[in-house]
């Protein structure tokens, strides 16, 4: 699988993410950095913990990460899940599946990316 | 354009790994970077290294300590004057960068940051502020050699005063090189005194002009070391003092007012039995004080003025013993405290 088709099939902004941080190498480099960033997972225990301030921050570093990598369709659900959060408010629920889903796309396609 | 002042240190502060990993791998060829996870540990860094740091990127949401909180400390300790910060964040609330900028952030870049902008931004801040540091100092030593230049010609002419030439030696200059060396000293001796640094420098200056009042001393037809010639030299300090507060515009002007106190109370001593008041202890003035210990120092070891001039030990030896006058003790301890340094300070 190219870099291309590894943004296609994530719903991911490649040329965008080329044109930023230059090279596939680079990008290569920190999409292979993604799963090690513990955020998903403190965002789901803060959520189920009840601790909207945690909650918020994990999301927001979600949104920021998928934001830079350009994984686009991650970005915008993890957008809306940060502006719930950021209001105080716990109500995610609605948004958590496609953000789940997003996540869990994003990391087999990696898998597949090194395979 | 290049990173005209060396390769310089970069602080990289956000909680996200991956967000610092991404800013660390554009920038390291250049820079060297250092990394902080949240506000609390780039205070640390900041502390430590601050005078290494060239920039500081930041991100504003962050555990324990936000961007907003580092920025307000900089401000406090003011860090922020001398290493600039760009905010990197994905905040794009005109709230929030309004809210950076108040605070001092130099530069606002908004996620997804393009390698190109984060590098030619860094670059621009730091060589900006390097810029302006440079300049800063480049004022400084200026000032400082308007300064010396100043003493210099201040000492000529108060050779004149005394002696009728400028060929005299240094004096006045070695008066005020002790007094803002006594004086910047004093405080860890005594909360009493507690002078500020422009206290010093006017003090320093003033002390140049302590024997101003000689040249209206009336020395002619009069034989030396008799008890009307000593008299008559003794009114230096009270002419001296009145021909200062008689210029105009000396109630405003702190110099003039501190020289002509210096002039009247030079020769004044601690145990009250100096001249021209008698006055004792801490009722002279203490910038009079102190120019009365440095003018007895300069004249026991200045051979210019002195055909029996002695050592520095000999002379510090003597003043502490109260052989040559006698002194505010606080000024004893802090000459004391001095003493080695006092050589290599004077001309």
């Amino acid at each position: 699988m190219t870099v291309e088709m590894f943004y296609a099939r994530i719903g991911g902004d490649y040329a965008g993410t080329k044109a930023r941080l230059m090279t596939d190498e680079r990008i290569v480099r920190f999409v292979n950095k993604f799963p090690t960033d513990g955020s998903y997972q403190l965002l789901v225990d803060s959520i189920a913990a009840g601790n909207a301030e945690e909650a918020f921050r994990a999301a927001h570093t979600i949104k920021g990460v998928a934001q830079n990598l350009g994984f686009t369709a991650l970005f915008t659900v993890a957008e809306e899940v940060t502006e719930i959060l950021r209001a105080g408010s716990l109500d995610v629920a609605a948004k958590m599946p496609t953000l789940t889903e997003k996540y869990k796309l994003t990391i087999d396609a990696i898998n597949e990316l090194n395979a | 354009m290049r990173n005209v002042l060396g390769k310089g240190k970069i602080l990289i502060v956000d909680d996200s790994e991956m967000n610092r990993s991404i800013l660390s791998d554009i920038l390291s060829d250049e820079y060297e970077i250092m990394e902080a996870s949240d506000g609390l540990q780039a205070m640390e860094l900041l502390n430590k290294y601050s005078s290494s740091i060239s920039l500081v990127l930041l991100d504003i949401v962050m555990p324990r300590m936000d961007g907003f909180s580092v920025l307000s400390k900089m401000n406090e300790s003011h860090l922020i004057e001398t290493i600039p910060v760009i905010i990197i964040s994905s905040e794009n609330a005109s709230l929030y960068v309004e809210r950076a900028y108040e605070l001092g952030a130099l530069d606002y870049i908004q996620r997804p940051f393009d390698t190109l902008v984060v590098r030619q931004r860094s670059l621009n801040t730091i060589n900006l502020s390097g810029r302006q540091k440079l300049l800063a100092a480049t004022g400084e030593d200026q000032l400082s050699k308007n300064e010396a230049d100043m003493s210099t010609i201040v000492n000529l002419l108060m050779n004149l005063v005394e002696f009728g030439s400028i060929d005299h030696g240094y004096h006045a200059e070695n008066v005020r090189a002790i007094t803002e060396l006594i004086l910047s000293n004093i405080g860890a001796v005594s909360f009493k005194y507690k002078p500020t640094p422009s206290d010093i420098q006017n003090v320093g200056i003033a002390s140049m002009l302590h024997d101003i009042g000689m040249c209206a001393v009336n020395k002619s037809g009069l034989k030396p070391d008799t008890d009307e010639a000593i008299a008559e030299l003794q009114k230096h300090t009270v002419l001296g003092a009145e021909m200062l507060e008689k210029l105009k515009g000396k109630e405003d002007n702190t110099l003039l007012r501190r020289a002509a106190e210096i002039c009247r109370y030079h020769h004044e001593r601690w145990d009250g039995k100096g001249y021209p008041e008698g006055l004792k202890g801490d009722s002279i003035p203490i910038a009079a004080q102190v120019v009365a210990v440095a003018d007895t120092y300069d004249r026991l070891v200045n051979k210019r003025l002195n055909k029996r001039a002695v050592s520095h030990d000999e002379a510090i030896t003597k003043i502490m013993n109260g052989e040559c006058g006698a002194f505010n003790p606080v000024l004893m301890i802090v000459l004391k405290s001095i003493a080695d340094s006092l050589p290599a300070k004077l001309k």
